[in-house]
């Protein structure tokens, strides 16, 4: 599954995708290949990748690979994935603590193309922060880890 | 009420029937009417007596309207060069047709009738305009060869000017060279004594051809830069290709004109680019820009404080302080 999509190795390599998208919305997944709900997540990822091909682009990227960003990002929990466009952060309010990134899995393919949807659709109309469209029963629950506890 | 009928004169619709022609409005009307006709007809009959002929001119086009017959008559009469002043309004004014207008114009609208006559004229007074006409177009013929004859005599004399300046800037050349000396002041007394016509053959083939050249080059000269005759390649009087369509001998690859093909997509893109919402997201983003090693997106973190392009900062500050701590606990 996760042959099938491009994988990004280093910062170089991710900074070029996030320079490089135009116009399209830009999916990162963090993660690694062999953990289980990422292989899950890639499997729903490469399933959609050539049906959401003009609205979206999707990279996998490995957390070991690029610490920078597993900082940046503060990435915690794996898989999370990441979304931009045209080179800006897009943040998506789905009902969880953290509005910059998904974090787990998605249940069905359509969650996942309905997400980029509403994505594509804000940024177009110049919104920084969407409301997801999943169903929150859905989304995977975590608990945000605090800062400094 | 009396049916609506319509006043020509006073240009309205009126109620009264009969009664209308008799008001004061009317009358009114009438007199300025009248008024406004009478200084043309005035003129005309004055020319009667003495018919005036006159070069033509576009204003002899004019037309005059007569109140009467409810037509436009021309004013002058004019043949090829000549004109005839006044002369189409009297034709008109002496023609029976008008005469019967005029009868049925005064009845309708009640005028006076003394100044009825005014506005006629009798055959006979027409008749003695053409007379009057005739001697004017010979008098008018007679002034115009007189014309003529004074511009001749007023061309001879400037000629006539123009000859003496020439020989006496010739006669300093002249002298020194004794033969013509003797020769010319004979040959120049004959040319005085011939006058108008043929002064000019004579005098251009007696004088020497060099001074007609120095005569030319008086005032600012020219710069000579050579004769542009190169034997082998034509030029445009021989009808040779022009510069601009002749090929370099260096073509670089295609000979294409217009821009390339990849340039022509970029150019599409561009186009569609053009059709997306302006306010979208990172519209201003450039894609192209090369950025250092260290760049880092603008990114929303989770636990900043402050506004998202402040978290970029933020953590390069949160990266120096764990820097920082790693290297004192290492050392």
């Amino acid at each position: 599954m996760s042959f099938l999509l491009p994988k990004l190795t280093s910062k170089k390599e991710v900074d070029q995708a996030i320079k490089s998208t135009a116009e399209k919305v830009l999916v990162l997944r963090f993660g690694r290949d062999e953990d289980p709900v990422c292989l899950q997540l890639d499997d729903i990822l490469s399933k959609t990748s050539s049906a959401i091909s003009k609205m979206a682009a999707i990279y996998l990227v490995d957390v070991d690979q690029t610490p920078v960003y597993t900082q940046y990002f503060d990435i915690s929990y794996i898989p999370s994935t990441v979304f931009f466009f045209n080179g800006q952060h897009m943040k998506v309010d789905y009902g969880s603590p953290d509005h910059t990134k998904f974090v787990g899995s998605f249940k069905t393919k359509q969650d996942f193309i309905d997400l980029i949807e509403v994505i594509y659709r804000g940024a177009m109309r110049g919104k920084l922060i969407v409301q997801s469209p999943i169903d929150p029963k859905n989304i995977p629950k975590y608990d945000l880890l605090y800062q400094d506890i | 009420m009396a049916p609506a009928q319509r006043c020509p004169l006073c240009r309205q619709t009126f109620f009264c029937g009969r009664g209308h022609v008799y008001s004061r409005k009317h009358q009114r009307q009438l007199k300025e009417a009248l008024e406004r006709l009478l200084p043309q007809v005035e003129a005309a009959r004055k020319a009667i007596r003495a018919a005036q002929v006159e070069r033509y001119v576009p204003e002899h086009e004019r037309c005059c309207w007569c109140l009467c017959c409810g037509c436009e008559v021309r004013e002058h009469l004019s043949h090829g060069n000549l004109t005839v002043l006044y002369g189409g309004l009297l034709e008109h004014l002496a023609s029976p047709e008008h005469k019967k207008a005029t009868n049925k114009f005064w009845w309708e609208n009640k005028a006076e009738v003394q100044m009825k006559e005014k506005f006629l004229v009798t055959p006979q007074d027409y008749v003695r305009f053409k007379k009057s006409m005739v001697k004017g177009l010979d008098s008018y013929e007679e002034k115009e060869d007189e014309v003529i004859k004074e511009m001749a005599a007023q061309i001879r004399e400037v000629e006539q000017s123009r000859q003496e300046v020439v020989r006496s800037v010739l006669e300093p050349q002249a002298v020194p060279d004794p033969e013509e000396g003797s020769s010319a002041p004979r040959s120049w007394k004959g040319m005085n004594s011939q006058v108008a016509s043929s002064s000019q053959q004579p005098s251009n083939l007696d004088l020497p051809p060099a001074p007609e050249l120095d005569w030319m080059e008086i005032g600012p000269s020219l710069t000579f830069i050579g004769h542009q005759d190169i034997p082998g390649v034509g030029n445009i009087h021989s009808g040779a290709t022009p510069p601009w369509l002749i090929q370099d001998e260096y073509i670089g690859g295609n000979q294409e004109i217009g821009p390339s093909y990849e340039k022509f997509l970029k150019e599409k893109e561009k186009q569609k680019l053009k059709k997306l919402p302006p306010d979208r997201v990172g519209a201003n983003f450039d894609h192209s820009s090369r950025t250092s090693a260290g760049w880092l997106p603008s990114f929303g973190r989770v636990w900043n404080n402050g506004r998202r392009w402040q978290s970029r900062h933020q953590f390069k500050t949160e990266a120096a302080a764990m820097k920082k701590q790693s290297h004192t606990e290492k050392s």
